[in-house]
């Protein structure tokens, strides 16, 4: 599990531990893959009969520019000489929905990957870099926004509202929170992720619920959650409204029996560990 | 001048209903296919297909027929037509060998001044390509819809014809026939032809799409498509006959084949294509509306449902299962308990590890939670709402191509899906 000790990444851990599954969590202080002699040190701890999940990456938070890129692509090329010495039984390899853009409209498997930006655009050459380096199966699950309790990356999504309403009694949204986006809970992502290690599964899958809401609906939803009244403020409009929708079709035939955690439900889960958390 | 001998090389769906026209109206045919067993079949007076009023019409025509396997009894015909089928890969590409083989197979008995007429379905620049002599080879369109056959058969709305020199008039013989059916018939060129029957597809399937296209955004918005259709036949730029009932995408093979045609053409000789494509992304994703229904309003709330299932054929009036929605959607159903019936398709034909096969539409709704309409059976219309409401366990009925009256199901306190209008919820708590 490389990037083991970011959030999917602890999630994930805790998922295959409990399940008995032995599960090796890698984190930067381990082995920081960006560094030179990374890919002999990898190589050296895989076994061929094991699955590699590659969640190490800087993320959005960190920057979006050429910098932060660099620095992701070096990571994943560490990660391809390693797999270019030793085939594991499969890679994971946990993408992002920045490879489509933003003007997709419904998003499925099948929509074009042509990012927007420097951080899609290095998600996107990773994967296909995974893929070119390994006999492998690989799977690339693109995930939307994610959300949990344990979320520190405060991305404009649930956390931060939660956390905005939290401390300063009110949420503050761009614009009046116009766009649509698709939220996941963590849980149901280390579940799927569970589900493609288990059936050892081949392809790209979306990681998204199909249900996409307003932030100004989510907001009101976690405002609905605080035991005190919180002021949702709207802004001056800075950018055009976008809206991201999925067709999780794929998810349905893949794992038919799947379901995916409705997002009050996810929303009072997020909010009660936040709770027990201070 | 006597009346022409007619005759039919391959007894296919096209092939039996085509002679079935042909003797109807009054002409000596000859049927040839090198399959022994069809022909077996067909003298028997037995059919090997299904269509509405077919039997009829090959029983009041009976003397007119003759059912072969030997060559040499085409040596009468004036015009012979090859209808052979064209199978296609999943890639939408057709296997022509067989219309070659076909036509190799017939030239040895054929009359000296014989026509030949093409009847098949053949990408542009096929017909050219077979040796046999371009004065005595024709193509011609055909308009087979499965279920409506004797009808398209009998009563065409035009002959479109592809030659080699339109300066040419039609063989007498050809034009005798063609003419009897008393319609218009259009010369052109073989590759004009050959395009025109895809570029009808490709019309129909622009119709379809925009007709999906837009129910689906009904659905949402709190429109109903069902209002706005008419108001649409009633432009004269559309038109009364417009393809605009929405559907669970482009169904049939032969639609996609021809758009997949396209598509190969256009790459082939730097053209756009662009919109054919979006017509087949559209096409995949309205096929699985039943299932994404059946996700979100049944599944995801009941994950042990039982889902009764009507219809198998992959449209009413047929026995056919080929690219059916109904056995695609089962395929998707494994981990769940079905019910199923089809008033001519077999249960057998499920390929599913819990399915069982019921006797009636109401036996397949007995005990489901959610009972899916997947093929418009006629005689699913007969279903009275009270009596699925009775029959099922759960309150859901996913009826995309509208068979039911959603009211009268809603009114009974089953929640009814159809497509191209918002889920119409019946009052009180559902399961």
């Amino acid at each position: 599990m490389l990037g083991a000790r970011g959030f999917i990444g602890r999630t994930l851990v805790s998922v295959l531990q409990r399940a008995g599954i032995a599960a090796l969590p890698v984190s930067s202080a381990d082995l920081n893959l960006a560094t030179d002699g990374a890919a002999d040190r990898l190589a050296a701890m895989l076994q061929p009969h094991d699955a590699v999940v590659m969640l190490a990456a800087l993320t959005p938070d960190k920057g979006r520019g050429l910098q932060p890129f660099l620095t992701n692509i070096h990571m994943a090329a560490s990660l391809c000489r390693a797999l270019g010495n030793v085939t594991p039984a499969q890679v994971v390899y946990l993408s992002s929905d920045s490879v489509y853009p933003i003007a997709t409209g419904l998003v499925s498997e099948a929509s074009c990957a042509a990012p927007d930006d420097l951080y899609g655009m290095m998600h996107l050459a990773r994967e296909m870099m995974v893929k070119s380096a390994t006999k492998a199966p690989v799977a690339v699950l693109r995930s939307t926004l994610v959300y949990g309790a344990e979320d520190t990356h405060n991305s404009y999504g649930p956390n931060r509202l939660r956390r905005m309403a939290h401390t300063d009694g009110k949420i503050t949204l761009f614009g009046k929170g116009e766009e649509t986006r698709d939220h996941i809970l963590i849980d149901d992502v280390a579940a799927l992720t569970m589900l493609v290690l288990r059936h050892r599964s081949i392809g790209t899958l979306n990681l998204a619920t199909g249900r996409s809401i307003s932030y100004a609906e989510l907001a009101q939803k976690i405002a609905a959650l605080l035991d005190k009244p919180i002021d949702i403020i709207g802004t001056p409009r800075q950018t055009p409204i976008t809206h991201r929708h999925f067709d999780v079709t794929a998810i349905h035939k893949a794992f038919p029996t799947f379901t995916f955690t409705l997002l009050d439900t996810g929303l009072a889960k997020a909010h009660a560990e936040m709770l027990r958390q201070g | 001048m006597r009346r022409p001998v007619i005759g039919f090389a391959g007894m296919t769906h096209l092939g039996i209903n085509s002679a079935a026209a042909a003797a109807a109206r009054g002409f000596e045919t000859v049927c040839f296919d090198t399959d022994a067993g069809i022909i077996t079949t067909l003298k028997s007076g037995t059919l090997p297909i299904v269509e509405p009023g077919l039997p009829e019409l090959l029983e009041q025509s009976k003397p007119r027929f003759a059912f072969t396997t030997e060559v040499i009894e085409l040596k009468p015909c004036d015009v012979v037509h090859v209808s052979a089928d064209v199978p296609t890969d999943d890639q939408g590409q057709s296997d022509l060998s067989g219309i070659r083989a076909l036509v190799d197979t017939i030239t040895a008995g054929l009359g000296r001044d014989a026509i030949v007429v093409i009847l098949c379905q053949v990408p542009p620049g096929f017909t050219r390509t077979l040796a046999l002599p371009k004065e005595r080879l024709y193509y011609q369109v055909e308009t087979l819809i499965f279920g409506r056959a004797v009808e398209r058969a009998m009563h065409p709305e035009r002959f479109i014809v592809g030659c080699a020199a339109l300066e040419r008039p039609l063989p007498p013989a050809y034009g005798t026939f063609l003419s009897a059916f008393g319609c218009p018939i259009l010369l052109m060129r073989y590759e004009s032809a050959e395009l025109a029957k895809i570029s009808i597809n490709c019309c129909l399937a622009a119709s379809v799409t925009v007709a999906n296209t837009l129910a689906e955004l009904c659905e949402r918005i709190g429109a109903d498509w069902s209002e706005i259709a008419p108001a649409l036949k009633l432009d004269k730029r559309i038109g009364p006959h417009a393809y605009l009932g929405p559907g669970l995408g482009l169904a049939g093979g032969n639609l996609e084949r021809d758009l997949a045609t396209v598509c190969r053409l256009a790459d082939a000789h730097g053209t756009d294509a662009g919109v054919v494509r979006a017509w087949m992304t559209n096409s995949s994703h309205r096929r699985d509306w039943a299932l994404r229904t059946l996700h979100g309003e049944v599944l995801a709330a009941n994950p042990k449902a039982v889902i009764g299932v009507l219809g198998l054929a992959y449209k009413e009036h047929t026995h056919s299962t080929k690219n059916s929605p109904s056995l695609a959607l089962i395929a998707q159903l494994e981990p769940w308990r079905l019910r199923v019936y089809d008033p001519l398709v077999p249960a057998s034909v499920v390929a599913h590890p819990d399915a069982t096969g019921c006797a009636s539409a109401l036996e397949a709704a007995q005990g489901a939670d959610a009972l899916v309409i997947m093929t418009p059976w006629p005689v699913f219309r007969d279903l009275k709402a009270d009596q699925i409401a009775r029959s099922m366990a759960g309150r859901a009925v996913i009826d995309p191509y509208h068979v039911l009256n959603g009211k009268a199901v809603v009114a009974a306190g089953v929640d009814y899906f159809t497509l191209g209008v918002p889920p119409l919820r019946a009052a009180g708590p559902t399961c």
